[in-house]
């Protein structure tokens, strides 16, 4: 059970191996990978540079696990969320979930990136050819 | 008192922090209220509250009429756009 935020590259085939090799007798494990699209808006992305109010972020994230773990049996879990300046294809968030079965993790995946888009404190700038922008939340 | 800013707000305003004192409780809207009497920059970054999101030691806060001690860690900063 761990939340990382981290600037260094996010190997995910590693992360999941781990993970799952420790989680022998969970039913299912679930992942979701979040990338750096190329392009947004017919614009062409150069880069994103992701800002993070790290203590605040670590603080909201575990008062939200805390919420969904009293409503969803879970087994284990781990968040890893990128910061610093990624490049188009680059992983930005990977989240896994070990549980007894499917359904409590999908939705426990689901739920614990509405947070991030709600409540987490993270923001992202897309750099372009010409200009910068940074991204309206879409709450 | 410790004030932090965040992405767009901190470009405005072009620097991540400010500390200042404050005698007394205040309202986070007070503060606002002496922040733009800084400079141009703060009345720009704080112009439309609407879209500015802010936290007490971490917390969201429901109302700008919170109120805040010199202990206090605020941070000003958009809506976020993580995952």
């Amino acid at each position: 059970m761990k939340i990382i935020f981290q600037t260094k590259k996010l190997n995910f085939e590693e992360v999941l191996e781990n993970f799952t090799s420790k989680n022998n007798n969970s039913g299912a494990v679930i992942s979701f990978l979040g990338k750096v699209r190329p392009v947004n808006n017919n614009n062409k992305i150069k880069s994103m540079d992701i800002e993070i109010y790290e203590e605040m972020a670590l603080y909201q994230t575990k008062l939200a696990i805390n919420n969904l773990l009293k409503k969803f049996k879970i087994h284990d879990y781990l968040i890893i969320h990128r910061y610093g300046n990624l490049k188009p294809g680059e992983n930005i968030i990977f989240v896994i979930v070990a549980s007894e079965h499917r359904k409590e993790g999908f939705i426990f995946i689901q739920e614990i990136l509405l947070y991030f888009k709600k409540k987490i404190t993270f923001w992202k700038k897309e750099n372009y050819e010409q200009y910068s922008k940074w991204l309206d939340s879409q709450n | 008192m410790k004030i932090l800013y965040f992405a767009k707000i901190k470009e405005i305003i072009g620097k991540n922090e400010d500390s200042i004192n404050i005698d007394d409780q205040n309202t986070v809207g007070e503060i606002i209220e002496k922040l733009k009497l800084i400079d141009e920059s703060y009345k720009i970054a704080f112009k439309d509250l609407k879209n500015i999101k802010c936290s007490v030691n971490c917390n969201y806060i429901k109302s700008f009429q919170t109120k805040v001690t010199n202990t206090d860690e605020i941070a000003f900063f958009p809506p976020v756009t993580g995952g």
